[in-house]
């Protein structure tokens, strides 16, 4: 019998298409006209506006009332308080047609997990049918960390595939070295967690049983867990069931259009946001973050991560008179052994995140703004590693550092056009995390990570000061949660929540302040703790002359006797640390064993019942010259405990005076003289550019510079030569002058050799940015 | 509603929609016969506009104020005066007292208060959130020593000292109320009831007159924010309001009345002004129209109900199912976090007035959030609006009669809607301005639909098992589009559908509410001991309200044997952080079989809301809150009942015809004066139904007939 070889299947995408031919002719349609899916016109769009409209409204809507239901089903306070997590529907190919609130970075990430499956065959092999369920959380494919759980359905319509809908929760562990969701004791991904790549965990509506069992011992937080996976798996439903009945109403032709001229739609979108509120250009600006790690209390299992290093993120920002624009990372930092490394889909997806908050606040944000951005990071960088070994369970430590630059940038575009109020002079450090573990208040395993730092200052815009506890970069409706729910969750009991005074950056509008909490280890049973946050470096600058945030430092103290001081009536410990570089607790506590530095991250220590920890959210930067504040907000500061006393007299010149009730008022002539003398300071201080930089050159020409720093700019010549040659250029350098991280007493592993997960047999990665 | 019947009427219930711009009232007879008042509201003493409202409304009567007055029974008020007071930050002067080193968290707003009541866009527009002034400023906040943890244990005991201090320093800032509020206090009230004491004991001594509020005397629930927001307007803004309403009960006692006003609250029943508890009468107008709807459901037979309205700003939605109201136990009012039980209500930003724009970087259509409110649109010149509304569309359209809006008291212009609609919206969506009017309705009408859709299923359930009841000014325009095709049971709009929410004051039962927090834990396989303990437990908070219910009604002159009373309670699967209102299906827990009904009737609710895979009562449970209603019998207004005359309308009643524009063409409209109908008259669409306060629109492809109550049924043909 003759038979035929090789037979065409069809493929599960509407139309008949399999998944792979169905995003293949969208992208080389989208790359040849430069349209999305060469929707070069919007025929439903144009044709039948209102419909269209409809459409959007009603997805929409839907999609947010999903995730406002959905999140009551869980447990977790980080999901049910903070919001975190995060609904959005994607068209066949994986592009994502719109989004609920919360975490939104996830339209990318599970955008990028969709499409891992597209690109390795899982139509195949494990087959996509409908009612099943994926799940994912791999870092490698594009997740931002391990925490951040993907569950993923596909949506069917008649028997063929036509979208997909995606949930995401921040959970509280996922069984890592260390407890809580972002954990520093590891510094390779096998340390980082349980780590589910595109897995399908259930058919027909079901979850399977193995992944039941399974999936539950590899945390240590199962009931947060389990109930997470419910709020996803319920609001994706929730989300399935509304396209269908969308489609029962305007019919799937109409469904079918809008799933990808919408996408075409955002990506006009942003173009014209970028046109109307920006000035064509380049735009230069730098991000860091510190990673002390040679501190003894950061106990990693590997001498070659024992370093102290920098991470560094040169950024240009190219905008084109067309609104087109480009983003370009050259010079940054290699990847480390560390948790802080991220993919390039976080990395690119937060930057989006960034630009819904100021320059596309709209309900129509897709992935038509990740198609009208080109990206470029060198691969190899802390954010597009080469190696399949990095860890991410913190990514967000520079992403935000990183990041912050960008506002910076996008902000004196804000400016020259005269919106002052979209300008934003950065964003805070969205730390420290509290976290930890041990046996909790009701006996049983447990893992804590406070999500208080949902709740930092922002940075001042050039109209106003920037508000105070109130966001995070990854989120912009931020909650501190109430204290009662946290005790709740944690065996920590609350000695103290307050405003930070001056954490924001002081600026002719000042950065919004921060806040902090004083906890109190309380029926709690083999616990530990440790730090996640900047401390040596501050990560956000200030904008126009604003002075950046101040950076962080941890206090802890042990063996308290706090105890016994309550009993006997002495002073407890209440309130802030008002005044780290006077502080008061110490004498509180004579006896007591106290951490008070700059180590802002650590690894678990021991805890134990009346020991006390200090949570502090950082403030954002600020805006403009100190000394153009007006006074009397400087008195106002004061007086709400937003700034400390010393510095109004230092850094605004502003001279206080008694106001009568405790309340300070300005002494208005004695302020005018005091700001003559510090601008006349300045003056005298100042010496011409040339001079300055022949100073530095010379520092430069001898190396007069930390090992750490050294280090930070041999790894960026190496990956970056443009970035080398710019900076030769700028500080005339000679040839011969020559930095090399092999030169440098440290060791620098994973500076030659890396092996990429794209080298592993039958992977296909999936590239969405020029490397 | 005969409104020209002459005999000696005696009038029974006066209910009072106090508004912002107008005030209702609304007025019942012995017969059930009603009739509405206008008036412009007068927000600087409120008893002048309700004065004149009521002559209005009783001119219609031919009685006088005194006249009617002297046989009322019931008054009920809402309105939005408490409210504006807290949005304005015109309360009283009030002292704060919290754990030390927490003096801060009140001006915190936990920073979701920076953002609450925002729309999509201005949610993750960063640069738009701000926080309102704190109720209490920082400086009038004091703290106190002491700390109980979550599960009531002392951790530090009450420094007494500290509580003396913060009393003498908020005494001397001369405060004129001051709030005690300390963590955990709803489990273990010990150290705030001491410290409540101790403050009491340094007024006196101070030779001064300050009331005190501790939060466990007022909302002991868990989340400090919400408790101690709540116990601030106690003191901030329900003493202003409750000498207000006394100034209202003088002024009509003046004028001849007889009885004591009670005050619609948010729970859904009327309390008095002479409540303990009057913060939770800061928002009752929108509240009166489902209370209403409640109502004649109850004498109707209606047990699930959909209920809508339309003003000129907002879309209210409320779900009434099997007769119950939904409650929700920590709202957001006034962007403030609250902890008041309030009848569930969503609101939509979209209303007759919302302005519609296009975004001028991706040409979508965007309905509000913000509206021209009174000012009508661009059809009313004298407005000076020059965006155009949703209002202008109906113009355009033919919907809205532009000579009688208001009775005729505003004279609209569709010229210069017209003329707006083309250059804003029309040419650059490259459409006719008809068809760009007719989309806008649409795409407002399909976003309420959605709305409507959502709540429903929400709750577990489908429109079919729901009638819809329509009312507000601007309802009855769009009730036609927002309830097609979802296939509601009927569609019903009361002829009387501006003045619904004061009917529905009118018709509020007299019902106090309280709320305990609790923490029960148990296991689902937990041993019948256990299950009795937990049942017992839970009566013990049920007997602690029931007392505090009955006091209330003491001091209204009403004996324990008059209330009636109903349990409730709020379950939990253990470890989650939200629960659901359950109202208990036995009077008193006892025993294990008590505890087995109880979790029976949680577990099916929650497989209703959420979905059946939620459920997870390998879980075990938790009780969270405990709930007590207490409600005593009250003369309420009668429904109209009239016999049903033909199908045909009579001649009488027509007001010629207008040209309608829908579904791409325009069409003749048969016009009717709404009060000239008479039940069992049957009109087919096109056709548009007038009155004063309201125009009910019947397009083609719709028929409506009156019943005997006055009531329009709207339905699909």
């Amino acid at each position: 019998m003759n038979m035929q070889t090789s037979v065409k299947t069809r493929g599960i995408v509407r139309g008949g298409e399999t998944l792979k031919e169905h995003r293949d002719r969208l992208m080389e349609a989208t790359k040849r006209t430069k349209h999305y899916a060469g929707l070069s016109k919007m025929a439903l769009r144009d044709a039948e506006p209102i419909k269209y409209n409809k459409l959007f409204s009603r997805l929409r809507a839907g999609v947010v009332d999903a995730r406002e239901t959905a999140k009551k089903i869980a447990a977790s306070p980080i999901v049910e308080q903070e919001g975190e997590l995060c609904f959005t529907l994607y068209n066949a190919a994986g592009d994502s047609i719109l989004t609920s609130t919360g975490i939104i970075i996830h339209v990318g990430t599970m955008g990028a997990a969709i499409k891992y499956m597209i690109e390795n065959g899982w139509e195949e092999n494990p087959g996509i049918r409908d009612g099943d369920i994926f799940c994912n959380n791999d870092s490698l494919i594009g997740n931002v960390h391990p925490c951040d759980i993907h569950t993923i359905v596909p949506i069917f319509h008649e028997g063929e595939l036509i979208g997909w809908v995606g949930g995401v929760t921040h959970v509280i562990d996922t069984g890592s070295v260390g407890p809580g969701s972002m954990s520093t004791g590891q510094v390779q991904r096998f340390g980082d967690g349980y780590s589910i790549t595109c897995r399908k965990i259930g058919e027909n509506d079901t979850l399977f049983r193995d992944w039941l069992h399974e999936s539950q011992r590899m945390v240590r937080t199962t009931r947060y867990w389990m109930l997470d996976e419910r709020t996803r798996v319920a609001g994706c439903h929730m989300i399935r069931d509304l396209v269908k009945e969308v489609i029962a109403d305007e019919g799937i032709e109409s469904y079918w259009k809008f799933a990808y001229e919408s996408v075409e739609h955002g990506r006009v979108g942003l173009q014209a946001r970028i046109k109307a509120m920006t000035i064509p250009g380049k735009y230069r600006q730098v991000g860091f973050v510190d990673v002390p790690y040679a501190h003894e209390d950061v106990r990693v299992p590997s001498d070659f991560a024992k370093v102290d290093t920098i991470m560094h993120t040169p950024s240009e920002i190219t905008i084109r008179g067309d609104g087109t624009w480009r983003l370009d990372f050259e010079g940054s930092s290699r990847w480390g052994w560390h948790t802080y490394n991220a993919h390039q889909v976080s990395f690119t997806s937060g930057i989006w995140v960034m630009m819904t908050q100021s320059l596309i606040p709209t309900e129509m944000i897709n992935d038509g703004a990740a198609y009208g951005t080109e990206f470029r990071l060198p691969k190899g960088t802390w954010m597009n590693p080469d190696d399949r070994r990095v860890a991410f369970s913190y990514s967000w430590h520079f992403l935000v550092s990183s990041w912050t630059a960008l506002w910076r940038g996008l902000s004196r575009a804000y400016f020259g056009r005269g919106y002052l109020e979209e300008v934003n002079a950065g964003n805070a450090n969205t730390s420290n995390w509290l976290q930890g573990g041990g046996f909790n208040q009701y006996d049983e395993i447990h893992a804590v990570n406070s999500f208080e730092c949902a709740a930092n200052g922002v940075g001042a815009s050039a109209h106003m000061d920037g508000i105070s506890h109130a966001a995070a970069v990854w989120n912009p409706e931020g909650d501190m949660g109430d204290m009662e729910i946290w005790e709740l969750a944690e065996p920590l009991v609350y000695l103290g929540r307050q405003i930070k005074a001056s954490s924001g950056g002081a600026g002719k509008y000042r950065g919004g302040c921060g806040f902090e909490s004083l906890r109190m280890v309380w029926n709690a049973k083999d616990w530990t703790m440790f730090f996640m946050g900047n401390g040596h470096i501050s990560s956000d600058w200030g904008l126009m002359g604003g002075y950046p945030a101040a950076s962080g430092y941890r206090f802890e103290a042990h063996d308290t006797r706090l105890k016994e001081i309550i009993a006997e009536g002495g002073t407890i410990p209440c309130g802030g640390d008002t005044d780290p570089e006077n502080p008061t607790w110490e004498a509180m506590l004579p006896d007591a064993r106290i951490k008070r530095d700059k180590q802002a991250i650590t690894t678990e220590a021991m805890f134990k019942d009346y020991d006390l920890y200090l949570n502090y959210m950082r403030g954002g930067p600020g805006f403009g010259d100190p000394l153009d504040r007006e006074p009397q907000k400087v008195a106002d500061d004061v007086n709400g405990g937003y700034l400390l006393p010393r510095f109004a007299d230092s850094v605004y010149g502003v001279v206080l005076a008694d106001a009568g009730d405790g309340m300070k008022g300005v002494d208005v002539a004695a302020t005018e003289a005091r700001r003559r003398a510090i601008r006349k300071a300045r003056i005298e201080e100042s010496v011409p550019v040339s001079d300055w930089m022949a100073g530095e050159r010379e520092k430069i020409l001898n190396k007069e510079a930390g090992v750490h720093v050294q280090q930070m700019f041999a790894a960026s010549f190496k990956l970056g030569p443009r970035f080398e040659q710019d900076f030769r250029a700028f500080w005339n350098l000679p040839a011969e002058w020559k930095l090399m991280e092999a030169d440098l007493p440290i060791p620098s592993y994973g500076r030659e050799y890396s092996m990429d997960i794209s080298e592993l047999p039958d992977v296909k990665t999936v590239q969405f940015v020029e490397e | 509603m005969p409104l020209d019947k002459q005999t000696k009427r005696s009038v029974q219930v006066l209910g009072i929609d106090a508004g912002g711009t107008m005030t209702d009232t609304f007025f019942v007879d012995s017969d059930g016969d009603f009739v509405v008042g206008k008036s412009q509201s007068t927000p600087q003493n409120e008893a002048l506009g309700l004065i004149a409202s009521s002559k209005e409304g009783l001119e219609h009567w031919g009685l006088t104020l005194e006249e009617a007055l002297s046989g009322i029974q019931t008054g009920v008020y809402s309105g939005t005066a408490m409210l504006n007071r807290v949005v304005q930050r015109k309360g009283l002067r009030t002292g704060l007292i919290v754990n030390a080193g927490m003096e801060d968290f009140h001006r915190m707003g936990r920073a979701a208060q920076a953002y609450l009541g925002f729309a999509y866009e201005d949610r993750i527009h960063l640069n738009t959130h701000y926080y309102d002034e704190p109720l209490v400023p920082r400086h009038l906040t004091r703290g106190v020593m002491e700390r109980i943890d979550m599960s009531g244990n002392v951790v530090i005991p009450l420094r007494e000292d500290s509580a003396r201090t913060a009393a003498r320093e908020l005494i001397a800032q001369e405060v004129e109320g001051i709030v005690i509020s300390l963590l955990h206090s709803y489990r273990n009230p010990a150290h705030e009831r001491r410290v409540r004491d101790l403050v009491e004991e340094e007024v006196a001594a101070a030779g001064k007159t300050i009331p005190v509020f501790a939060s466990t005397d007022y909302y002991p629930v868990r989340k400090e924010t919400h408790r101690t927001n709540t116990t601030i307007l106690e003191a901030f803004a329900a003493e202003p309001s409750r000498q207000t309403l006394k100034k209202i009960t003088t002024a009509f006692k003046e004028n001849g009345s007889k009885f004591d006003f009670r005050v619609m609250a948010t729970h859904g029943g009327t309390i008095s002004w002479k409540a303990k508890e009057l913060a939770r009468t800061i928002v009752s107008g929108p509240i009166g129209g489902v209370i209403g709807a409640k109502y004649l459901g109850e004498v109707l037979g209606y047990s699930n109900i959909a209920c809508s309205d339309i003003g000129g700003t907002s879309f209210d939605v409320a779900l009434i199912t099997q007769n119950e109201l939904t409650i929700k136990n920590d709202p957001d009012m006034a962007r403030l976090l609250l902890s008041l039980p309030l009848v569930a209500m969503d609101s939509v930003g979209a209303g007759a007035g919302s302005f519609i724009r296009l975004d001028p970087y991706t040409k979508a259509i965007k309905l509000g959030p913000d509206s021209a409110g009174y000012r009508v649109g661009v059809c009313w010149e004298a407005s000076g609006i020059e965006t155009v509304t949703v209002s202008d569309c109906h113009v355009i359209l033919g919907y809205l009669n532009p000579d009688n809006f208001l009775g005729g008291q505003v004279k609209l212009s569709r010229e210069r809607a017209w003329n707006a609609m083309k250059e804003q919206v029309a040419d650059p969506l490259g459409l006719s301005v008809e068809d760009a009017a007719a989309g806008v309705i649409e795409l407002l009408d399909s976003d309420l639909r959605d709305y409507l859709r959502s709540m429903i299923s929400g709750k577990g359930y489908s429109p079919s098992s729901f009638v819809c009841f329509s009312y507000g000014g601007a309802g009855p325009v769009h009730t036609y589009g927002y309830t097609e095709g979802l296939g509601f049971e009927d569609v019903i709009v009361p002829a009387w559908a501006a003045g619904f929410s004061a009917f529905g004051c009118a018709a509020a039962d007299f019902e106090y509410r309280y709320d305990k927090s609790l923490d029960i834990n148990i296991a689902t396989d937990a041993s019948e001991d256990l299950k009795t303990a937990q049942a017992q437990t839970l009566q013990a908070a049920w007997q602690e309200l029931k007392e505090r219910v009955l006091e209330e009604f003491e001091i209204n002159g009403y004996s324990p044997d008059k209330v009636q009373l109903q349990p409730g309670f709020r379950m939990q699967y253990r470890g989650q952080l939200n629960d659901l209102e359950i109202e208990s299906p036995i009077i008193e827990a006892q025993g294990a079989e008590d505890w087995d009904k109880l979790v029976e009737a949680f577990n099916d609710t929650y497989g209703r809301v959420y979905a059946a895979s939620a459920r997870s009562p390998e879980l075990g449970y938790s009780v969270t809150g405990a709930i007590m209603r207490g409600t005593v019998p009250i003369p309420k207004p009668k429904i109209p009942k009239e016999e049903l005359r033909g199908a045909t309308p009579p001649e009488e009643a027509k007001l010629g015809s207008r040209k309608f524009y829908r579904h791409k063409q325009w069409v003749d409209a048969q016009l009717y004066q709404m009060e000239k109908l008479q039940p069992g008259n049957r009109i087919t669409g096109p056709a548009v139904i007038e009155s004063d306060a309201t125009t009910f629109v019947v397009p083609g492809g719709f028929e409506t007939w009156l019943d005997g109550h006055r009531l329009f049924h709207l339905k699909e043909v």
